[in-house]
């Protein structure tokens, strides 16, 4: 829920800590499981509320009690204070080492909004005295869960805010984490009024969570690799993008052998990873055997189908984004590659409204068009591609520098074979 | 340099007595409070008579190692078992291999049962006191109980009045509240008290990360605890404590029990400090080990009772049972004021049996007046609440609304909850 604006450098406050979640399940049915579960699950929520619970600002002095009045100690901070002073509190490195390092953090510190790490803490004492422990054992063969929920919750404040306002704005964001999707629906609609977004992107929904700068993607797969190439400028044009992340996809990966084969798929999965990160759905990408099962499912292809090496086309990406994303998609048909220069209108249209990544079929090749850089006045038309047919290794480097990435003009395509693309259509859900 | 006992003049007192009490030897304890600069001796307490020791000279070093795991007990946060000592008509080097014997075996025993971890800065030096019984006068050694090889190093023994009149003292009432599974198998008493320990071990690492504040500050770890410099001034200060919850490896998510434990409830503690200018982390120190040891204890009590207790032994029918775990009772130490020692008082005990086992363990003639039990109430059994519980046969109608907090998956197997739980939070995009 991070709006990153470049023209304001707020400040972020991101609170982190796990929270113990155990329970005893002495039953197996459903309904009295999800009466456990549920109840485990509200005393998490009521311990969060409780004035047990405590913040501490990292690498300060700094605690906050924040269901407490929002108390604050060391005693010179008050509710009433600017959050931003916070920073004040913190020590860092520089404070040690002056002059050395302070050039190179004053650089940094215009990129990227600053953030204040908390820590999410419970107070285990309390006013006594309180009654002596009392030991319970329960003698029956159950099932005992237990695991850690790693809360991880952030907001974003204003050099206006207070304390008290930053601090009771983190506990609802908190407290909310404890709920599920589908009850936030209704929170995330606030949300959107409070922040004027469009009503139809999902902005708020959980996948869509902001990537700290200093976290590595874990799957290993690269994202938005268009993202450091330089955007063509033509005369009167304008450049027309996918919107949103999407991951890399190409030959070779994941232990798949499909070079020569397996371009269409790789493409499909570039686009279903789009749909995944931007929250639509949360199903994983599939792997080509799962698009195979898709199309003989839908009656699209034969048994033995699955596990073939048989190369598919628009319609079929069209049918298995339909299958297993519940994602309708545009058909568009060029009779010769040459049209497709007259085709910057729609193209850009596309991105502009849907800004979903594009899969193109063609002649024996399968693309992905990324974006166009299109002038409405003369007619000059470039095309981001993202290439499939790439064999290496995930460095970003070798594949913008060999544009395997990268913007291509109206010859890249075959001037006489007919081309289909399959324009993804982004549901409008919140 | 040898180190350095400054011993309250009671004690002198008290040894006095013994040297005229009885013939033969007598051993005891010498309780205080140890720095590195110098230790403090505030009180000491003769080893139990028994029958064999009344009738013949010998030292039963059994029993005086059991004793001084007793009255480890019964010390607040601060007091320790300094060493030992020994009243004889011998000359001090002829007693001086059982002392060496006697304070090896009580250092060993009692840091066995304890479920902290040592830290660098602890004093490492036990005493061992000689005193002639004919001429009063005193030999004071020590051995450092870390070396195995250590030889004794002589040390000073100085009486002085009013050791402890200005010392610190700070307390917080300490929450506890965990839930252990017992083995599908075994859920015998001998096995709770072996997953119970397990627990404790891991909640007592929770505790001494914890961030510590007093009076509501954090302290900076060489400040100096805003203890007392005047004399005769006491200084009580309340400390809180702040516990991160415990990162789980999530191969353990899901596993079938016989049943669990769950232990409930709040505890006392507290630790007092010397006057010389102690550091805030030896307060946060000595607090942190007598909240872990205070619990363990009673757990260690509570299940020597269940052992022993011929209740268990018989086959109950009973699914849950609940035991109160004893609360913790104060006793000034009068002659050491503000000092004082502690006893455990399970709710089915009289407040006498509390002084009896003062006088038997420590030698103090107190009366119930004298008594400090407000500093925790009583475990209430709830037994009728259990019972009023909803089980699984009162639960009749479904629930009119389904709170999915873990997806679809929850209608099926156990195995798909685990899954489903780790899957909730998708931080791997």
């Amino acid at each position: 829920m991070v709006v990153t604006d470049s023209s304001d450098s707020g400040t972020i406050l991101r609170v982190r800590g796990p929270l113990e979640f155990r329970c005893q399940l002495d039953s197996t049915d459903a309904l009295l499981m999800h009466k456990v579960i549920s109840r485990t699950f509200a005393t998490l929520h009521s311990q969060v509320k409780s004035e047990s619970c405590v913040l501490t600002v990292c690498e300060s002095p700094v605690i906050i009690w924040p269901n407490k009045g929002v108390y604050v100690t060391p005693e010179e901070i008050t509710p009433n204070t600017l959050c931003e002073d916070i920073h004040q509190w913190i020590q860092t490195d520089e404070q040690e080492s002056a002059g050395k390092r302070s050039s190179k953090k004053k650089s940094k510190k215009s990129s990227a909004a600053s953030v204040i790490n908390l820590s999410l803490m419970m107070e285990a004492t309390k006013t006594g005295p309180l009654s002596a422990p009392i030991l319970r054992r329960t003698l029956q063969k159950s099932h005992f869960l237990s695991t850690t929920l790693p809360m991880d919750c952030v907001v974003r404040i204003t050099c206006s805010d207070t304390i008290k306002d930053a601090f009771e704005c983190l506990m609802e964001a908190l407290t909310h984490q404890l709920l599920p999707d589908s009850q936030l629906e209704t929170h995330r609609k606030e949300l959107h009024q409070q922040f004027e977004l469009q009503g139809d992107w999902p902005y708020f929904r959980r996948a869509n969570a902001f990537h700290f700068p200093n976290e590595l993607y874990k799957d290993g797969y690269l994202r938005n690799p268009h993202m450091v190439l330089t955007h063509p400028t033509l005369d009167n044009g304008k450049v027309y993008l996918v919107q949103g992340i999407y991951s890399y996809h190409h030959y070779m990966q994941d232990h798949v052998d499909d070079n020569g084969w397996g371009c269409a798929y790789r493409s499909l999965q570039t686009i279903c990873s789009w749909f995944q990160q931007q929250g639509y759905v949360e199903r994983a990408v599939p792997t080509h055997r799962e698009i195979q099962k898709a199309l003989v499912d839908v009656g699209d292809k034969q048994g033995s189908f699955v596990g073939s090496r048989q190369w598919i086309g628009s319609i079929e990406v069209q049918a298995v984004l339909n299958q297993l994303l519940e994602v309708t998609s545009k058909i568009m048909f060029v009779s010769q590659g040459s049209e497709l220069a007259s085709k910057g209108r729609e193209l850009a249209n596309h991105f502009l409204t849907e800004g979903t990544p594009i899969m193109i079929g063609g002649g024996v090749l399968a693309h992905t068009i990324l974006g166009v850089a299109w002038s409405e006045t003369t007619g000059q038309i470039r095309y981001l591609i993202l290439d499939p047919h790439y064999t290496g290794a995930e460095n970003l480097q070798v594949i913008t520098d060999k544009g395997w990435c990268g913007w291509k003009g109206p010859d890249f395509w075959d001037q006489t074979a007919y081309y289909n693309l399959c324009l993804p259509q982004r549901p409008k859900v919140i | 340099m040898g180190r350095s006992y400054i011993v309250e003049d009671a004690v002198e007192g008290y040894l006095s007595e013994l040297c005229e009490q009885r013939a033969g030897s007598v051993t005891g304890l010498l309780l205080g409070q140890s720095s590195p600069q110098r230790d403090f001796v505030v009180t000491a307490t003769r080893t139990p008579p028994t029958e064999e020791t009344l009738a013949g000279n010998s030292v039963d070093k059994e029993w005086v190692t059991e004793h001084a795991r007793q009255v480890s007990r019964m010390l607040p946060g601060g007091l320790s078992v300094l060493g030992v000592f020994i009243i004889t008509d011998t000359e001090a080097k002829d007693t001086l291999t059982t002392l060496r014997q006697l304070v090896f075996a009580v250092e060993n025993l009692i840091s066995s049962e304890t479920l902290w971890s040592p830290a660098e800065d602890d004093v490492t030096d036990c005493v061992a006191l000689h005193v002639n019984r004919k001429t009063r006068k005193t030999f004071c050694r020590t051995f450092d109980v870390k070396d195995p090889k250590s030889t004794a190093k002589p040390a000073d023994w100085k009486y002085q009045s009013g050791v402890c009149s200005s010392w610190g003292m700070v307390s917080c009432c300490l929450l506890v509240d965990m839930l252990v599974p017992l083995p599908d198998k075994r859920t015998d008493p001998e096995y709770m008290d072996k997953c119970l320990k397990e627990e404790l071990r891991g909640w007592a690492q929770q505790v001494e990360s914890g961030v510590c504040l007093i009076d509501g500050k954090k302290l900076a770890e060489d400040a100096e605890f805003p203890g007392g410099q005047k004399r005769n001034v006491r200084q009580t200060y309340t400390a809180q404590i702040l516990i991160t919850p415990r990162e789980q490896r999530l191969a353990e998510v899901e596993r079938r029990c016989g049943g669990s434990v769950s232990l409930t409830g709040a505890v006392h503690s507290r630790a007092y400090l010397h006057s010389n200018k102690p550091k805030a982390r030896l307060a946060e120190k000595l607090l942190k080990r007598d909240a872990v040891s205070t619990v363990a204890t009673r757990v260690q009590m509570l299940l020597e009772e269940l052992l022993t207790s011929e209740e268990e032994n018989k086959s109950s029918g009973k699914h849950k049972r609940e035991h109160c775990l004893p609360h913790r009772v104060f006793c000034p130490l009068k002659a050491s004021r503000p000092l004082c020692v502690c006893d455990y008082q399970f709710s089915d005990e009289s407040v006498c049996e509390v002084t009896e086992r003062l006088k038997e363990m420590l030698d103090i003639d107190a009366d119930e007046g004298d008594l400090d039990t407000r500093q925790e109430s009583p475990a209430e059994n709830t037994e009728r609440e259990i019972a009023a519980e909803p089980t699984m046969e009162t639960v009749v109608a479904p629930e009119p609304k389904r709170n999915t907090f873990i997806g679809v998956a929850m209608a099926t197997a156990v195995a798909l909850l685990a899954s489903a739980a780790s899957m909730l939070y998708l931080y791997d995009v």
